[in-house]
């Protein structure tokens, strides 16, 4: 059994093909989850109770579902209930969106949640109103907290986007699956496309760790840096800052 | 926008006479649920895990590849991989359900390796210096003195882990396995009603899913109420 690389490397069109509409359906997907999960984040932790209990559900409705259910209905169901035309392109990505908005969501709590009370105790002091306190004072701290668990999860976004090949959408993983079907070549075509992938979603994680090391632990780092900064005199301490950036 | 004639036209009555057969379907899910879990993660994760501590280079670098690479690439396409892939390198070719269990089973080893490895490493040396100046041999070390700490760290994780196992074994339906989705699909071809075969399904495996996540949230309650 000998392994065919040229074989691959003639397909490789169709293949690039593939890895674009993957990267088309991560495009979209990671735009609803981001903007998406903004929005039920925000009624998860508003003031009034209904809006709670229905991203309380929602979150939980996404999360516990597997996503093959998911995209399955939203393609095969929502055509039919609205009497429209979905592609299954748009019906697949925008599934796998609602579902990382339900994942965000609980990540950007995480975040804010984590701010300090102080802080906010602080900005409510200053007598600062809703939309600098937010914008100035809690969201930065809270971002900061969960840039890493968000770039973590587009790595897991990354390889759901595969599931789309299920209702038909030619990803990447489709592509190598037909190839290998008409060439009778699996191993080429499979084993390509996994060093692919390894390649898309590897440095993913690897950025998702750096980060999580660089900004993981804002409290204790901060306060060592920040005792290291109030140790030094006044002049040195812009010239500090500009080393360590 | 709401095509309301198509709603009232829809009959719910079809989902009690194809209620087994679904049920049936979830029981594979369920089934592939618990192998993934018990070999992948106890028996093959704990074994990564402990290559991957290991001082020898030859043994901890080769699991770290395994581990990282496992951990980097879709689930679909190992398990294709797997089934379409292998038996021409090995000869030995599979049913859909064992190959879909092998790559299943070294997926979530791959994950519950990192959690296992976590566990045990958020253990401080302290811990086993202190179990050998007492004296203690090798297995009593961990059984008595590692291991009851580590679980409790590792049991978090743990569960959202084997909803992820839940979660993912629908994707083995595309290796033709007759769990939920591939029968809820039969189904729905064959009786022209998907709206009516795909909501139940969806309907059961959230209940699955609600079901174990609860479960575990309780078992971490009663674990905290333990560690008090």
């Amino acid at each position: 059994m000998s392994f065919d690389l040229a074989l691959v490397l003639r397909n490789g069109g169709t293949l690039l093909d593939g890895a674009l509409v993957t990267l088309a359906i991560a495009l979209v997907g990671a735009l609803v989850a981001v903007f998406g999960g903004a929005l039920i984040c925000a009624a998860r932790i508003s003031k009034s109770a209904v809006l709670r209990s229905i991203a309380r559900g929602y979150i939980l409705f996404f999360r516990v579902t597997p996503e093959v259910v998911l995209i399955f209905w939203a393609y095969y169901c929502v055509p039919l209930i609205f009497a429209t035309k979905v592609s299954g392109f748009w019906a697949g990505s925008v599934v796998l969106g609602l579902i990382g908005a339900a994942f965000l969501a609980e990540i950007y709590r995480a975040g804010i949640e984590s701010v300090p009370r102080g802080q906010v105790e602080a900005a409510h002091a200053l007598g600062l109103p809703a939309l600098p306190k937010w914008g100035f004072v809690i969201l930065p701290q809270a971002l900061r907290l969960s840039i890493a668990p968000l770039v973590n999860y587009f790595s897991e976004f990354l390889k759901n986007t595969t599931l789309l090949s299920a209702i038909g959408v030619a990803d990447l993983s489709l592509q190598a699956y037909l190839l290998g079907g008409q060439t009778y070549r699996y191993i080429e075509f499979l084993s390509a496309i996994a060093v692919v992938y390894f390649f898309m979603i590897f440095p993913v994680i690897l950025f998702a760790r750096r980060l999580e090391n660089r900004l993981g632990r804002p409290g204790k780092r901060e306060r060592t840096f920040g005792t290291y900064l109030a140790k030094l005199p006044r002049s040195q301490r812009s010239a500090s800052r500009l080393a360590n950036p | 926008m709401i095509d309301y004639d198509f709603l009232r036209s829809l009959d719910f009555s079809i989902v009690w006479k194809y209620l087994p057969v679904l049920i049936d379907g979830l029981g594979t899910n369920i089934l592939l649920t618990a192998i993934g879990f018990i070999c992948g993660g106890v028996v093959v994760g704990t074994l990564l895990a402990l290559a991957n501590l290991s001082p020898n280079r030859f043994i901890s670098w080769p699991a770290w590849i395994f581990v990282e690479f496992w951990r980097s690439t879709p689930l679909l396409v190992q398990a294709i991989w797997v089934h379409f892939a292998v038996p021409g390198i090995t000869g030995i070719s599979m049913t859909p359900f064992q190959s879909g269990s092998i790559a299943l089973i070294f997926n979530v080893a791959a994950y519950c390796s990192e959690i296992i490895r976590g566990g045990i490493g958020a253990i401080g040396k302290g811990q086993f210096e202190a179990a050998k100046s007492l004296g203690l041999r090798f297995y009593p070390t961990w059984r008595l003195v590692i291991l009851p700490q580590a679980i409790k760290l590792m049991l978090p994780p743990l569960v959202g882990t084997t909803i992820s196992i839940f979660k993912a074994t629908t994707i083995l339906s595309v290796l033709a396995i007759d769990d939920l989705m591939r029968t809820a699909s039969r189904l729905s071809s064959s009786t022209f009603q998907p709206v009516e075969i795909y909501t139940t399904a969806a309907v059961l495996a959230f209940i699955v899913g609600a079901a174990i996540t609860f479960a575990g949230y309780a078992a971490e309650k009663r674990l905290k109420r333990g560690m008090a």
